[in-house]
């Protein structure tokens, strides 16, 4: 039997997408295990392809959104997430997940902080790929898409404007708003690592797998496909998996 | 030993007050948060500044301030509100367990005290009693008011 890629999902006190994330990736084709974090250990990464922090509210958001969830990663696991990168492994952080995986210094420095609002955010938002770098979690995304947020602290600021202006411009910042959803620094919604296998984004690509996850009934993708925007991120890093 | 720290958050800026109160005020008055940590510990200073700035602080988005002096100045006056000592408080329940699970802990940290502070600017005779009734729960939270200097 061919062997499937593998995703492991690391589950906080307070992840709450763990489980519609496990079936998008086995939509496509990935076999998911969920593993909560009082269970995680270097040995654990052995043979999996693609750990995903999914999105929810780790540790209450308790001091500030992914802390807790960083430091107590950082204690069970070490530096075994670099090196799980560093020898290939592809890391996925989508909302929680994506402010994880900032403080732990596995993407570009920055910070995810309160909207500018103060207010928890739920809509659907536009999406520009940047397009200057390759990401093997875009690829089969069109320019333009659209995807579901719900955040308070997505905001995405650096210690200068200047800072993620050139994260744009490098291509590391690989996902913007088309507007100004939260008063992220140069609109970034998601980054990418200078690997290019480290993806976090603020947007939920599990809650639009199908069309009728859509809030228009009468929505098509422009590419014809007959999935959701999500579908194709995750697609996008399976067939990349897949082709190694 | 006991020191405080107070993080400031440093791209937010101040928020209307109506927002804090139930009903909108008839005068423009601005405010902003603000967490007071009092930590009770053993050991190094340095390493109790270590373990805030790892645990607690936000580098690129927030500032930190050390000692009891406030962080703000020109305010009207500014709360100080907390969970009662009875009560849980599951923020300072995370932090220590995080602590607690720490194989070699930077400083014997004996207790933490957590604190929000809201700052509110603005010229006005208004009490602060308002303001209290209406962001603190009395079955949970103490609070103390501080007043701005004339």
């Amino acid at each position: 039997m061919e062997k499937r890629p593998h995703a492991l999902l690391l589950k906080f006190p307070g992840t709450n997408c763990d489980a519609e994330t496990a079936r998008a990736l086995e939509a496509v084709g990935f076999s998911a295990d969920v593993l909560p974090i009082s269970q995680v250990e270097p040995s654990k990464l052995e043979a999996v392809d693609l750990v995903v922090l999914s999105g929810g509210f780790s540790y209450g958001d308790y001091v500030m959104a992914g802390r807790l969830a960083q430091l107590v990663s950082e204690n069970a696991l070490g530096d075994s997430l670099k090196q799980f990168r560093d020898a290939g492994g592809y890391l996925l952080g989508i909302c929680n997940g994506f402010q994880i995986l900032t403080r732990m210094g596995l993407l570009p420095e920055g910070s995810l902080i309160h909207n500018d609002s103060g207010r928890f955010k739920c809509n659907w938002v536009k999406l520009k790929k940047s397009g200057l770098k390759d990401s093997p979690f875009l690829r089969a995304l069109p320019d333009e898409f659209e995807l579901p947020i719900a955040h308070a602290e997505g905001r995405f600021v650096t210690k200068q404007a200047s800072e993620a202006e050139a994260l744009v411009a490098s291509g590391l910042g690989v996902l913007t708003y088309a507007e100004d959803i939260n008063g992220s620094f140069s609109q970034i919604a998601g980054l990418q690592d200078e690997s290019g296998r480290v993806l976090g984004l603020m947007p939920h690509p599990e809650r639009f797998m199908e069309k009728a996850h859509h809030y228009d009934p009468d929505w098509t993708n422009v590419t014809g496909g007959k999935h959701g925007s999500g579908h194709y991120l995750f697609q996008s890093i399976f067939e990349e998996i897949s082709k190694k | 030993m006991k020191a405080i720290f107070e993080i400031t958050d440093r791209y937010l800026e101040a928020g209307d007050c109506s927002a804090l109160l139930y009903a909108p005020l008839d005068e423009a008055l601005s405010y902003r948060q603000t967490r007071r940590y009092t930590l009770d510990y053993e050991g190094d200073q340095a390493a109790a500044l270590d373990f805030v700035s790892k645990t607690l602080l936000d580098e690129v988005g927030q500032e930190l301030h050390q000692g009891e002096g406030a962080a703000l100045s020109d305010y009207l006056f500014a709360i100080d509100y907390g969970m009662k000592p009875g009560a849980l408080d599951l923020e300072k329940e995370a932090v220590m367990s995080y602590y607690r699970n720490l194989k070699e802990a930077p400083i014997v940290l004996n207790d933490l005290k957590i604190e929000h502070r809201v700052y509110v600017f603005g010229e006005s005779k208004i009490s602060a009693d308002r303001f209290v009734s209406d962001i603190c729960n009395r079955a949970i939270h103490t609070w103390t008011v501080i007043e701005g200097k004339e």
